[in-house]
Order: structure tokens, then sequence, then C-alpha cells
């Protein structure tokens, strides 16, 4: 700050560094800083309790380029946030979310939104701070006792030395001209070092070496070796004294987990001995009947109905001609690999003897799952029982009409 | 040593607008001696001004009734002439007619906002939304359009109105709780009575203050703005869903509702610089308004232009990137075609070039430059309520004259409202404790 002068040892009085004048008003320091401006000083400041209207007008201060450097930081956030996010997501790795395309724009608004506020923001502290010469951490005003109340309720103004047209008396006279309560000369600063305080020294140092022991952690942790289990802070109920399946087991002498039934034994209910009902055969050929444990009605026919739009519509279509959702985009995306489900209302089906039927929806045929574990066995017979309603309804002639319908058509 | 003029700044007190602390000299108690003339020239604050319309009220009233009756009348002739019955004329009147409430919505609440913060800046120019405010019985006639024929059960722009429609479809029959004749009355009766009451409290209060002088008044309107924000938040809301997005009952948005509250904030800054531009072109307020002021407003519509694309695109966002049939129908239409045009026009129209076009205090101290905005702003708004309006009846844009002169009939009327209610009373509230600081404020 003060490296054009002479060093603070030197002896005998200091030099002046300027006039300050004091004003009880913001009518009067205003009043008095259009006199300053019309006289053509430059370097010289106002300084008050709060915000002045007027002021910048009255000292003759220009517009702040502020503005412009902030619409600048701030277009260069927007201008990072899209390329940010172009090389990332559409160009450095491709990562499809969601179906979207790899760059797209409503994705990134956000964040450009954010980058522009960001930069903007941070660029406005920083300018400021540039443009007003901040921090400031000494000035020979603050040994200045009555310039204390510049933060209560006095208003000062004060003209440096400095200035071209600086001469003590004349622009003591100046001054003097406007009224001030008070006017005082401001000699140089002798007092305070220009030396940081050792404090400030040895806070930076401190945080320079504490910054760098992270650092200094990850590099260790990635060139050693360490046996130690990592620290595991919050243990909730990652760790617990139990064998997965698949793990291994040395309390057997097999070594599983997993334990396997013994012989011949069968669980309660898991018996299954109905081989009608459990697996559609009929002394060892399919089966041409409904089971006798499965009531065939109206409450059965429902049932079937409902869970066949559950369980089949997807691949066999709501008409069960193998035209469902899933069938039509497999045949849309054309991928050479896709076996189209079958037609369920055609002659083959439609002769095919129930327990096959059951035997399919059981177990599954090409691509077609195994539904036996997702379907209770009463249910894939209720589905049956809708299906030949289905097909019989779709190969009904017009025999099938009453004859009031048939002359209606 | 310092080489920056500004050293150690020292100016760090918390903003102060009004410059009571400041500049106690500038702000004698205002005093409204006796009018000379029907302008009302009086004194305040230490000068002179006309603060009534006097004679050019009357005469702005003529002209902008009469303009508002022959262009509603021609673009009913115009829409009679379809052979629709009235089907294409009634959305284009919808449309005029969502700007004319975003005008007089926004105006309640720009009136219930200075209360509520108990504003000084605004004192000066708040006669203005008070007067804007007040056309709310007017608007509520001014609806018969629209809710005539879903009185009657016709399907014109909504088809739940329908009983028949309802009956046959499950998603209308499904809604039919909210949406039906019977309650969609009930809920319009409530709005603008509702807001009515509010409307005529507020200038009434503020002009009584005017006889009276009596500084009580102040705290009992602020007193009664925290409720009435609260009140006027949810019917907006739902007056919005009622009107707009119901024209297309499938569709649901929950941020419908600011959605249009962003329109309304916007049209009513913009409402306000064009009609003190008026009166001060007339001679009125020429003192009392000053490039101050219009920075003022002209920050506020500059904000809420930022506001209308904050929250237009949260809500496309979310539909976006959800990607739900339902919800992505009703941007599917508007973004197809020329359709889609329009939707990019808003995204630069609305938001982009007047974000950089009103971002320089030049342009908002400016008066001429701040009336293009302005006029600008309000046409953004009429395309907006457009693009959400009539891609439910047609499939590309077709801007027809009767639209045009639906939106200018109604407008007008809202203008020889406020004309009419301006009359031959104050423009300015003379015995408001805080008018001297609003008369003496300055932007830093």
């Amino acid at each position: 700050m003060s490296d054009a002068h002479e060093p603070k040892t030197e002896t005998g009085p200091a030099p002046l560094h300027g006039i300050l004048a004091e004003y009880a008003t913001p009518t009067e320091i205003l009043a008095a800083s259009r006199k300053i401006r019309d006289a053509g000083f430059s370097r010289w400041d106002t300084y008050t309790p709060f915000p002045v209207h007027g002021i910048d007008k009255a000292m003759g201060i220009r517009m702040t380029i502020l503005p412009w450097i902030v619409l600048g930081a701030g277009l260069c956030g927007l201008a990072t946030a899209i390329l940010l996010q172009w090389w990332t997501n559409a160009y450095d790795y491709r990562w499809l979310v969601s179906g979207k395309p790899f760059w797209s724009i409503p994705a990134n608004v956000p964040i450009m939104f954010e980058l522009t506020v960001l930069f903007a923001g941070l660029t406005t502290l920083v300018a400021m701070l540039v443009l007003n010469n901040l921090p400031f951490p000494s000035h020979p005003l603050d040994h200045i006792r009555r310039f204390a109340r510049s933060t209560d309720d006095r208003f000062f103004l004060f003209v440096e030395a400095a200035d071209p047209k600086f001469d003590e008396d004349s622009t003591k006279t100046l001054l003097e001209g406007t009224h001030p309560h008070a006017i005082e000369n401001v000699l140089e600063d002798r007092k305070t070092s220009d030396a940081l305080p050792v404090g400030i020294i040895y806070g930076l140092v401190i945080m320079t070496v504490a910054s760098a022991v992270p650092f200094a952690l990850a590099a260790k942790a990635r060139y050693t070796l360490s046996r130690s289990p990592r620290i595991h802070i919050i243990q909730d109920m990652d760790a617990q004294p139990k064998y997965k399946a698949q793990r291994e087991n040395p309390v057997f002498s097999d070594g599983r987990s997993t334990r396997v039934p013994d012989a011949e034994t069968v669980a309660v209910g898991e018996l299954h001995e109905d081989d009608h009902f459990y697996r559609g055969k009929d002394n060892g050929a399919w089966a041409r009947t409904f089971p006798p444990a499965f009531r065939v009605d109206e409450v059965a026919m429902d049932r079937g109905q409902q869970r066949f739009g559950i369980y089949c519509t997807p691949c066999h279509g709501f008409g069960g001609e193998g035209n469902g959702m899933v069938a039509k985009r497999a045949e849309e995306l054309a991928q050479g690999t896709w076996t189209p489900p079958s037609n369920l209302t055609d002659a083959r089906i439609r002769n095919m003897p129930v327990g096959e039927l059951f035997n399919t929806i059981t177990n599954g045929i090409r691509n077609m799952p195994a539904y036996g574990p997702q379907i209770p066995t009463s249910d894939r017979w209720a589905i049956i029982l809708y299906l030949r309603a289905l097909e019989r309804a779709r190969a009904a002639t017009l025999a099938d009409l009453e004859p009031a319908e048939r002359t209606g058509l | 040593m310092a080489t920056a003029k500004k050293g150690p700044t020292k100016k760090t007190g918390s903003a102060k607008k009004g410059g009571s602390e400041a500049t106690p000299d500038s702000q004698p108690k205002p005093s409204a001696s006796v009018p000379e003339d029907a302008a009302g020239k009086v004194e305040i604050a230490g000068f002179s001004d006309k603060i009534r319309l006097g004679s050019e009220g009357g005469a702005l009233f003529a002209k902008a009734a009469g303009l508002a009756v022959i262009a509603l009348g021609a673009s009913v002739a115009l829409g009679a002439s379809q052979g629709d019955g009235f089907k294409r004329w009634s959305h284009g009147y919808l449309v005029g007619y969502a700007v004319a409430l975003a005008i007089t919505a926004g105006s309640l609440f720009w009136v219930i906002l200075q209360n509520l913060v108990n504003a000084r800046w605004s004192v000066a120019v708040r006669r203005m939304g008070e007067l804007f405010a007040a056309n709310m019985p007017l608007l509520g006639v001014l609806s018969l359009p629209l809710v005539l024929p879903v009185m009657t059960g016709s399907p014109l722009i909504y088809e739940w109105a329908d009983k028949a429609k309802v009956a046959s479809d499950h998603l209308l029959h499904h809604k039919s709780g909210y949406l039906n004749a019977n309650f969609f009355l009930v809920r319009m009766l409530f709005y603008f009575g509702f807001w009515t009451v509010l409307a005529r409290f507020y200038l009434g209060s503020s002009r009584r203050q005017d006889e009276t002088g009596g500084p009580e008044i102040v705290p009992s309107m602020n007193r009664i703005s925290g409720p009435a924000m609260i009140g006027f938040a949810l019917t907006l809301t739902f007056c919005a869903v009622d009107l707009i997005m119901s024209v297309d009952a499938r569709w649901f948005s929950t941020m419908f509702g600011v959605y249009f509250f962003a329109s309304c904030v916007l049209s009513v800054h913009a409402t306000l610089i064009l009609s003190l531009l008026w009166v001060q072109k007339k001679g009125r307020l020429a003192k009392s308004i000053t490039a101050e002021h219009y920075h003022d407003l002209g920050k506020m519509l500059f904000a809420f232009v930022i506001f209308w694309a904050y929250v237009a695109f949260s809500q496309f966002m979310l539909i976006w990137y959800s990607n739900i049939p339902e919800e992505t129908a009703w941007f599917k239409v508007r973004f197809a075609g020329g359709w889609g045009n329009v939707a990019w026009t808003l995204v630069f129209g609305h938001f982009v070039v007047p974000f950089f076009g009103l971002l320089s205090r030049h342009i908002k101290r400016s008066r001429p430059a701040l009336a293009f905005w302005c006029f600008y702003m309000l046409a953004m708004v009429y395309i907006d309520m457009y693009w959400l309006v009539l891609p439910s009846i047609e499939v590309e844009p077709n801007v027809q004259a009767m639209d045009i002169l639906a939106a200018l009939g109604l407008l007008s009327a809202l203008v020889a409202g406020a004309a009419r209610e301006a009359g031959k009373k104050n423009l300015i509230p003379t015995k408001d404790p805080r008018l001297s600081q609003s008369l003496a404020f300055e932007n830093i």
C-alpha cells in the first residue's frame, strides 16, 4: 500500500496524507461533494454511515463497469454448463438414460441456470472487491479518533495529498468554505508496520499444511496395502452372523449353506398326487377334460378372464391372436431373434388337449417362460377355461346365431 | 497509498429506501390544499402537481368504451358468421379474457402485495393498481360468454359441460365431482365475489384516507393483506384451472396456477407502466412520478420475465422427464407443426429477447424504451394464452380477426373501467403518511 513512501523507521514529523472534513447531515456532505467535484479533484472520497442517495452524482462517480463483468461471467457460466454436459453426456462417455437423447437440452437447463448464477454471483463479489481495492487492511484514517463516527452518525469527506490539485492551504480554505463541523489534517501512518501480522502468517502456513493432509492420506491409501477392515462408523445391519445361500459353510461336510431336503420327504401341502390337476395327465396321456378337482362355473370363467388379461394379453393380445403390445413392439424392433407368440384361436391350439395347454402354461414353451411358479394351479385351469370360451367365440358360425339375429345381419 | 477513489468504503449501512433518514430536508409533510380545477392541481411535497384526470378521464372513458363496444360487437358478428355456433369465437374470446383477467387479478395481487410488505416506494403509483383491480365486477360480467354455455350444458369450450359426453367418458365422469356446471358456477361466483370485495376494500380505504387523512387506515389495510394474499393464491390457482386448464379436461398440471400467476404479475407491471406513461403524457402527476418509479416497476417487469420462464420450464421439464403419456399429450399437441413454432416464439420472444432487452438499467429508466417493452410483453402474454387454449381445437395456428378484436375489446373495457373509476378523484393517495418517501426515493 505504501510502497512508494519512506520506510516507517524514519523519524521526525510524518508528512501530510490529506485533509478530513466532518459534516452532520447528508445534505451538507452532498453540497460539499459537489464543490470538491467542481474544483476538479480526483483523489478524494466520502465516508457515510449509510448509503446517501445522490452521492454518486454529487461526487461525479461514473457508472461502474461491474454489470458488464457480471454479464460476461454469467454468459461464461452458461457456456461452461453447455460444454460440460455436452462433453460428459454426448461425447466422452455416452450413457443412455431412460430413453432420452444423449444430449438433451431440457435436462441441461437446470445446470445451465445454476452455473450462470454461480459464475455471475461469485464474479460480482470478487470483481466488486477488486474494483474497490479491497480488502484494505490499514489506512491512515483508522488512527483519527473522530473518524470512528463515520459508522454511526457523522459524514466525512477526505481529500488526499496525492491529488494533483492538492495544496495544503488552498484545499483547506476550499473545505472550510463548505462549512464543515470540524476539519483535521491527517498524517501518514508511521505506527502500523508494513509487514503482515504474525498471526495471519502462521494461520496461512497451518491452513496450507492442513489442506495437504487429505491428499497425503489419499496417496498413502493408493500405494500401500492394508489388511485391517475399513472403518465402519454406522453399522446398521451390514454385518450379520448368518450364512447366505451359495456361500461356503464349514459346519456341514459337503460345505453347503443351502441344505437339500432328505430323500423321500415331502413338505406339508406339497404332495401333489393328483396327476390330472397338477400335471394335466390322464393315465399317461394329455387330459382332454378339466380335472374333477377344478370346478367349472361362472366364477371360474370370470377369474380366468381376469387372469388372462393380466398374464397372457401382453404377448397374446386381448383376443388371443398373438398381437399383444410386447409382440407388436418386438416386431417393430425387428431384431431377428423373436419368436412370435402363437395365435391361440387357430385350429391347432383349439384342438390341443387341455392337459397339454396346462403343461405349456406351467412349464413354458419356446421363448414363453414358465408361469407355474407365478400362477396358482386352479388359476391356470381357469385361464384355460376362458381360453376355450375365447376360441369358441372366434370359431363361431352363422348357425350359432338366433334366427332373429341372422336376419339383422 | 490508496489509489482508488473508494478506499475503505464505509457505506455499509443497510439500504434504506425513501431517503427519510438521508435527506430530512427533502420531505416536507404532504399537504393537499383545496384543488383549483378539475385536474386537481395540488401542493404535494414541496411542488405542485395535477393529480386528477378531470376532463381527460371522461374523454378516455368515452373513447375506450366506444372502442370496446365496437370491437366486441365486430368480433361477435365475425364469430356468428363462422356458422359453428360460436365454438371458434368462444376460444378466441377466452384467450382475450385470460389476458384481461391476468391484468385485473395481477393488479389485485400487486395491491395486496404492496400492503403486505408495507411498501413505501410504491405509494405514489399504488392508486393505479387499485383502479385496475376495481375492474373485478366488470370481469365477472365479461365472463358470461364463458359461463353461460357451461350452464346450458353446451360443450362450446369445455367438453365436461356436456352431460352425455361425461356419461360415456370414464375420465370425464371420474372428474365430474369437480368439473360440473353447478359447482363451476358456484366457484366463479366465489372467485369474483371475493376479489371484488378485496378490490373495493383497498380502493375504498385508500380513498377514505384521501378525505380523512387518518393514519390508522394504513395498518388496517396492511392487516387484512396477509389472509387476503392466502385467499388470492388459492382462488387464482383454482380459477386458472377452471377457466384455462379445463379446456383440455384430460390434462392436469399442479403448476398451472403458478404459470398463470406469472403472466398476471408480468401483465400488471406492464399495465401500470403504460398507464402511468399515458397519465403523464396528459400532464398529470408530471412531477410526482419520476424515472425512479419507472425503474422499479421495470425491475419487477424484468424479474417476472425470468419468473415466467422459470415456472414454464419447471412445468415442462417435470412432464418431459417423467414422460407419462397422459401428461405429455398436452405438450405433444402444442409442439407439433405450427404450434411448435409458437412454442419456440415463446421461448425466445417471452424470455430470451426481453431478458437481454430489459437487463440494462438505462432501458428501465428510459420511458420510450420501457413503453416498447411493456407493449411487447403484453403481446407475448397474449401469444402465451393463445398457445394454451387454441391447440385444443385447431391443429395449426390460425389467428383470426375476431380473436384480435375480442382481445382489443376486452382490454379497452378494462381501460374504460379504470378511467371511469378514476373519474374526478385523485390518482395518488395524497394523505398516505408514506407518500413523501415514495416521492423522494432514489435507486442507488
